[in-house]
């Protein structure tokens, strides 16, 4: 008997953009994304008339503690309840069934999968159309691989829900961690995975499917492009995969180059133009990361203090007032001045001597890190790592690198001035 | 050693208080020794301004001349690339001056040249180290008090980094701005203490969610408790009710206990009539009124009766009322027009007698009813207007016509006396065509030209016979030379070989081999000469024959030409010939004889043309006139139509005329108008006759009604007598007017009769109701007294007193009772038996006491838990709607970004500066040894041997150090002169430096040594002169004893006296280059 289900993973309702230096309206408005995201998920369920959902992990951030974004959860299952569509929630690191998982209340075609592994089956008109195991995370940090609780218990399509990090994804906490061969040797037909925030296919060995699908509303400008959700139409032991984007605000990273352009006011119109030219109208918003590249006479421009800082506010505002409307996440300035690094080493003298540190430094960790540690940086980032911010954590060569570059910048306009 | 730059003159143009000096410089040293005053810092200033370009204005060094005139000078360079002249002076905006660099050969250089001769040093640092004063050495120590001696080291050597200082302050102070690690302004402190503060708020709000669900099942047990609580309130509420009404209702239980007994004490009169006495006393008062209403009916009835006796008496009138009427009614329906009548027929009269009247005055022979009988209809009229249109169409037609025919005939005779006119101009103009006066014109014209061509041909063949002849007389004779003859030679070389021969005989070989070469060298040379010559003479002969040549060509050309002017002249006295011929006169005529003959040809043709446009016209004109004539007569013949058409419509009209009756001959115009007058009056007589026939039936109509109205007054008594005719409208008014009085009387005693009868029997009415009333009421008195129980009206109106109270304390009792079920809901029994079952009204008042403490205690309970649930609900409604908390995250999100951001700046700012800090360390290791070194070693020659060793310690203060080998000190705790040595000595090590690296600048010094000791001032210029070995240095000084060491180490000394300062005129000699 033919079926359909949606698979969707780290929902992270009610979590605000990262990133965002700025303040103003639009954050606040664009916050409200995830939950019409996870609106949309409901819609495409209610209009493809599927057999169930499975929600895949993090369905929200326990730090966010939102009660808002319960309530939204339990008010849209109860939208799928109403048209008698099951819905198969497990817990991801961020919302652990050791913090408060929300499902208090929730209807009763839902099953929340506990911290032992477990097996529900779907049932239409008195005949089993699939099987849907999983595990939830009863604590933030589980480093078992917890794919090797599942396995096979008998015929039909069987489904494994699971929040795990698949060959160890960068840029991911290695949580329960697995591999291809690992989960292909459950005999599973399709893995419904969440963790990794990209969306992504592992064909396994031996015939199954491990499916990311991506958090369906991007956050923060590494999460750029289309989010959405994922479509399995599953008939006669095929299956078929779509993936649908429910996201109403996509992120976007943009560079700009700077050559050509001679004015500030230039440079605003041609972001501005930029920008709308790769924002579709179609969404509720757009939110923007641009960098300014290359080398061209407005570099020093831009260098002036506080000037770049203007320039940005400028366009922020104007992007906020487009339909729809652009946040401009920052405006970055990786603009170099028209000066030959090469040719400045090969004439030697102070700065070729500034060069060949820098690139000793990078060469040389240990040398780099006593740096660190000498500059007090390593405090400052252990203090700003206990604020929850993530940076200066540890020093990163390119950081020399530039370091060198706007030393040799700075002597050369001095020399020029 | 690299090649740099050496001074070799200078040239003050206008310098502060120089102008027009000049200076011999060179390699090695140089001391320049003047007074105070004498101009030695603006020497320098000089040379600093011509190298680098003038000071801003306003700077105290800019020396611009304040008398004006020329501001600038000219130096003169040794470069590596050859000498250079450079030249500096003031022009337009430009601070700096206008620089001038100049080759060898005074050619103009590209200012590159100067820099690159500079060794591209920089301003500053060629100020700071080349060229500097004493308290510019001290400007030095300030650096390194500042920035510590190895920054300024750096910053006097260093390619590249010459503003490393300013870029290290500009990040620290970037860095600063960031971030302290212990400061609370910086924009990172101010975020991560921001940052601090919204996650503090966060934790304040706690997990929501968790308390959020706990919440609300406080929220469900509240409910819970707050429904019992609801019961209990009502149940309690009920008990207290009743209670409270049990207790309200205890007066009224004893009252109704009085109300009983007291009713018991009276008799039973429950049946006696209600109201009785009230009854008894209206019954009765209606009974008096009723008996006196009766003799008032009585009265009225008896003045009726009397009235009704009064309009029985008898009258003529009564009974012919209708006959009157209507013959009143008849009379004055028509009474209106019987009055009109007399006037209406006079009028009519007078109509008829004015139309007859004005029919006279028209002057036509019939009376009114011939009149009457004659045609006078539209048709006639129509007719009369047609014969007149046509007649007046007719006459405008012949006016026109007549116009026309005397209009051409003036056209016709006018045409005659042209055509007149031309024949006798015709007639007096000779008979010459144009076209022959033209032939003998164009003649004449030939003759002349011919005759001009001829003379011009004449003194072309004078000019020509002229050339001819100097051409044969031009011929020069050949050139002649006097030329060496050949055999001069071998008779000079003969005279040689003689004169050698001689010589040998008398001086020996020596000499005769001497003059023997002598000779024949001399020989030679003539032989040369002679050829030249030779050569010389037969190109001038070849010249002479060429020349020759062209004569004779020159010639035969002259000849042929002279041939053919022949011929032409033949040709030309042909023509004059026949143009003479033609034009009528002879070939030898005069100029004055052509000039006439011209005037009169002149005059003919005028005169020819005139008359062929006289011939045209006068055959124009005759045509004219034929045309003229035709149209004459055609106008004629169309005024005989119309004349002929108007006789005919005057017939026609005659014949209309005398058929009405109207004089024949009335134009036709008038006879329109007579018509029309005619028409009218005959109308007019015809309405009379209308109007008459109309008065006479009215007054057939009026005189029946007249008379019948004076009939019936005779009858009525209202008239006099019978009359026979009818009577005048005035006798008639005024019977009418009686009559019309007699009806309106009758009328009225009708009236008053039928109102009076009215009267009686309503009156009649009225009287028999009364005595029926007066009978039932004394009826009803009887009937109320038997109810009440009465024999008289006293006794009843006693046992009213008595029914009346007994009905008070029923009602009382009625009352009570009720008022007692509304409150308490019961009956009086039920509430007696309640009341006893509580025990009685003292333990009532204790029951109620004790539920009304409990009702109390639960409201107070109901009101907390209310409160506690409306709390709760609004702090989940909040919870669920409320965007504080997702607003708090936004910002903590947002202000980890901001930190994060600063955080990445910061720590670029730090690694730039621990990167130049690190580069600058490695740079002084590899880089400034030498420096160092150089440095020590001045030191130690200027110290003379006291301080060995300058030394920078790798540590973070960056001091500078000296030391004697054993010990060191900080340049701080060095003597002034010491420390001015130390600084002396870097210096010269930086220039020996870049003269090693770059290029040999030279080295200017104003005064520096003046803080010395002799002896070390001795080991300073020793120093000085070693280094002039290898570029130049120049000294400025206005100390004697310094002058003398100068001199003892060998410098080049030149004085600055007072007269140099004194303003010269700028000589206009310009140095050279080189």
């Amino acid at each position: 008997m033919p079926f359909k289900f949606v698979h969707a993973a780290d929902l992270h309702l009610d979590t605000p953009f990262r990133g965002v230096a700025a303040q103003g309206p639009l954050p606040g408005r664009f916050q409200e994304s995830t939950f019409r995201a996870l609106t949309r998920i409901v819609d495409l369920c209610l209009r493809e008339r599927v057999a169930f959902l499975l929600l895949a992990g993090d369905l929200f951030d326990v730090k966010d503690r939102s009660v808002r974004a319960r309530l939204a959860l339990r008010s849209e299952l109860a939208r799928l309840h109403s048209a008698g569509i099951q819905s198969f929630i497990v817990h991801g690191n961020h919302d652990p069934l050791s913090g408060d998982t929300g499902t208090l209340g929730l209807p009763a075609s839902v099953k929340v999968f506990g911290p032992d592994w477990e097996e529900a089956e779907v049932v239409r008109e008195g005949r089993r159309l699939c099987r849907v195991q999983g595990v939830s995370y009863p604590d933030v940090e589980v480093r078992d691989d917890l794919s090797a609780r599942f396995r096979r218990t008998g015929e039909g399509f069987s489904v494994g829900l699971l929040h795990a990090n698949l060959g160890g994804a960068e840029g991911h906490a290695n949580y329960a961690p697995c591999t291809s061969a690992g989960l292909g040797s459950r005999g599973l037909d399709y893995w419904a995975l969440g963790h990794v925030h990209t969306r992504a296919e592992h064909l396994l060995p031996g015939g199954g499917v491990a499916v990311y699908p991506g958090n369906p509303q991007g956050r923060h400008a590494n999460e750029a492009g289309e989010r959405g959700c994922v479509l399995v139409e599953v008939e006669d032991g095929g299956m078929r995969r779509r993936f649908v984007p429910v996201d109403g605000v996509r992120w976007h990273k943009l560079e700009l180059p700077l050559s050509g352009l001679g004015t500030l006011d230039g440079l605003l119109d041609t972001a501005v133009e930029a920008v709308e030219s790769r924002c579709s109208a179609e969404l509720d918003g757009h939110a923007v990361r641009l960098t300014l590249t290359g080398r061209g006479p407005l570099h020093r421009e831009l260098a002036r203090p506080g000037a770049l800082a203007q320039v940005e506010t400028d366009l922020r505002e104007r992007l906020a007032q487009g339909h729809p409307p652009v946040l401009l996440e920052s405006l970055r300035d990786s603009t170099r001045p028209e000066l030959d690094l090469e040719a400045v080493r090969a004439s030697g003298g102070f700065a070729r001597t500034l060069l060949e540190e820098a690139r000793f430094l990078v060469e040389s960790p240990a040398e780099l890190a006593r740096l660190w540690e000498q500059e007090a940086l390593g405090s400052l980032g252990q203090r700003l790592k206990r604020l929850g911010v993530d940076a200066l954590e540890a020093p990163r060569p390119e950081w020399v690198v530039g370091a060198g570059r706007h030393g040799v910048e700075s002597l050369h306009e001095e020399e020029a001035s | 050693m690299k090649p740099g730059l050496r001074i070799d003159s200078l040239r003050v143009l206008g310098f502060g208080r120089f102008s027009g000096m000049t200076r011999e410089l060179g390699p090695g040293l140089h001391l320049l020794y003047g007074p105070n005053e004498a101009g030695k810092s603006t020497l320098l200033a000089f040379l600093r301004s011509m190298l680098f370009g003038f000071e801003k204005n306003g700077h105290p060094e800019r020396y611009e001349p304040k008398s004006g005139g020329p501001f600038g000078g000219e130096l003169r360079l040794t470069t590596d690339v050859g000498p250079l002249l450079v030249r500096r002076v003031a022009a337009g905006r430009r601070a700096k001056g206008e620089l001038s660099v100049l080759g060898p050969d005074g050619q103009f250089l590209p200012p590159e040249r100067l820099e690159d001769a500079l060794g591209h040093v920089s301003r500053e640092l060629f100020f700071d180290v080349f060229a500097f004063r004493l308290d510019e050495l001290a400007g030095f120590e300030r650096l390194t008090e500042q920035r510590g001696a190895s920054e300024a080291l750096v910053a006097a050597s260093m390619r590249g980094a010459r503003r490393l200082p300013e870029v290290v302050a500009r990040l620290q102070k970037s860095a600063d701005e960031l971030y302290k690690p212990n400061g609370t302004k910086p924009m990172l402190n101010e975020t991560l203490k921001k940052l601090e503060e919204v996650q503090s708020r966060l934790r304040e709000v706690g997990d929501r969610p968790a308390r959020y669900f706990a919440e609300r099942e406080r929220l469900a047990t509240l409910g819970e408790e707050q429904r019992g609580l609801d019961a209990e309130l009502l149940s309690v509420g009920r008990e207290v009710e009743r209670l409270a009404r049990l207790e309200a209702a205890l007066g009224d239980l004893v009252a109704l206990a009085e109300v009983r007994a007291e009713l018991e004490s009276l008799p039973a009169l429950e049946h006696f009539p209600e109201g009785g006495e009230a009854r008894l006393e209206d019954a009765l008062l209606r009974n008096r009124n009723q008996r006196a209403e009766g003799a008032r009916l009585e009265q009225r009835l008896a003045t009726v009766r009397a009235g009704l006796e009064r309009l029985s008496t008898p009258s003529r009138v009564r009974g012919r009322e209708e006959a009157l009427r209507l013959a009143l009614a008849a009379y004055q329906e028509r009474s209106g027009l019987m009055r009109a009548l007399p006037a209406r027929r006079a009028a009519v009269a007078e109509k008829r007698r004015q139309v007859e009247r004005e029919l006279k005055e028209l002057g036509l022979p019939v009376d009114g009813p011939g009149l009457l009988a004659l045609d006078l209809s539209a048709g006639v009229r129509a007719t009369l207007e047609e014969l007149a249109t046509r007649l007046g169409a007719v006459e405008t037609e012949c006016r026109e016509a007549s116009g026309n025919r005397s209009r051409l005939r003036a056209e016709r005779e006018r045409l005659d006396g042209e055509v007149a006119g031309a024949e006798a101009e015709l007639a007096r103009l000779p008979e010459t065509l144009p076209g022959q006066v033209r032939q003998q014109q164009a003649g004449l014209a030939r003759m002349r030209g011919v005759r001009a061509e001829l003379e011009k041909l004449g003194e072309q063949r004078a000019e020509l016979r002229r050339q001819f002849e100097s051409a044969r007389t031009q011929s020069e004779p050949p050139p002649v030379e006097v030329v060496v003859p050949v055999w001069w030679v071998p008779a000079v070389a003969a005279v040689v070989v003689v004169f050698s021969v001689v010589a040998w005989l008398l001086a020996g070989t020596q000499v005769a081999v001497l003059c023997g070469v002598g000779g024949l060298l001399l020989t030679g040379v003539l032989e040369m000469a002679r050829r030249r010559v030779e050569t010389a003479r037969a190109s001038a002969l070849e010249a002479h024959a060429a020349r020759q040549r062209g004569r004779q060509q020159e010639e035969e050309r002259l000849r042929s030409v002279l041939v053919g002017l022949a011929a032409r002249e033949e040709v030309l006295h042909r023509e004059l010939l026949a143009s003479a011929q033609e034009a009528g006169m002879t070939p030898v005529a005069t100029p004055a004889d052509m000039a006439s003959k011209e005037a009169a040809l002149a005059e003919a043709l005028e005169q020819a043309g005139r008359r062929e446009s006289l011939v045209r016209e006068r055959e124009k004109q005759g045509a004219e006139q034929g045309r003229a004539q035709r149209e004459e007569r055609r106008a004629e013949e169309v005024l005989r139509e119309v004349e002929q058409r108007q006789a005919e419509l005057a017939r026609t009209l005659a014949g209309h005329l005398a058929a009405r009756s109207f004089p024949v001959t009335l134009p036709a115009s008038a006879a329109l108008a007579l018509w029309r007058d005619a028409a009218a009056l005959k109308q007019r007589l015809l309405d009379v006759g209308t109007e008459e026939a109309a008065l006479s039936v009215d007054e057939q109509t009026c005189a029946p009604v007249a008379m019948r109205l004076w009939e019936e007054a005779v009858a009525a008594g209202l008239a006099s007598e019978p009359v026979a005719t009818v009577p005048s409208p005035s006798t008639l008014e005024t019977v009418a007017a009686r009559v019309s009085a007699a009806l309106e009387t009758a009328r009225e005693q009708d009236v008053e009769h039928r109102a009076l009868e009215q009267n009686h029997r309503e009156l009649l009415a009225e009287k028999a109701r009364l005595d029926g009333l007066c009978h039932a009421e004394e009826t009803a008195i009887a009937t109320l007294l038997a109810e009440g129980g009465a024999t008289d009206e006293e006794s009843f109106r006693r046992r009213a007193a008595q029914a009346h109270r007994y009905a008070e304390l029923s009602h009382r009792a009625r009352e009570l009772s009720q008022r007692l079920e509304a409150r308490t809901g019961l009956s009086e029994s039920q509430a007696r038996e309640a009341l006893r079952e509580t025990g009685g009204e003292q333990g009532l008042h204790s029951a109620l006491e004790f539920q009304r403490a409990r009702h109390t205690e639960a409201q107070q309970r109901q009101k907390e838990v209310l409160t506690d649930r409306g709390a709760l609900k609004q702090l989940l409604e909040q919870w669920e709607n409320d965007g504080e908390l997702s607003r708090l995250r936004i910002e903590e999100e947002s202000l980890k970004a901001r930190a994060a951001e600063l955080a990445t700046r910061y720590a670029a700012d730090r690694l730039a500066l621990a990167l130049l800090s690190r580069a600058r360390r490695r740079f002084e290791e590899e880089q400034q040894p030498r420096v160092v070194q150089l440095a020590s070693e001045h030191f130690d020659a200027l110290t003379g041997g006291r301080y060995r060793r300058v030394i920078i310690p790798n540590a973070e203060e960056r001091e500078l150090r000296v030391s004697d080998g054993e010990q060191d000190w900080s340049a701080a705790s060095l003597s002034r002169g010491t420390r001015e040595q130390l600084y002396l000595a870097f210096r010269l090590a930086v220039v020996r430096d870049f003269a090693e690296t770059r290029g040999a600048l030279p080295l200017i010094v104003d005064d520096v040594l003046v803080n010395f000791d002799p002896e070390r001032a001795r080991g300073a210029i020793r120093l000085f002169a070693r280094l002039a070995t290898q570029q130049q240095v120049i000294a400025f000084t206005c100390h004697p004893w310094l002058r003398e060491l100068f001199e003892a180490e060998g410098a080049r000394v030149q004085e600055l006296d007072s007269s140099t300062s004194k303003p010269q005129q700028a000589s206009l000699t310009v140095l050279q280059a080189g």
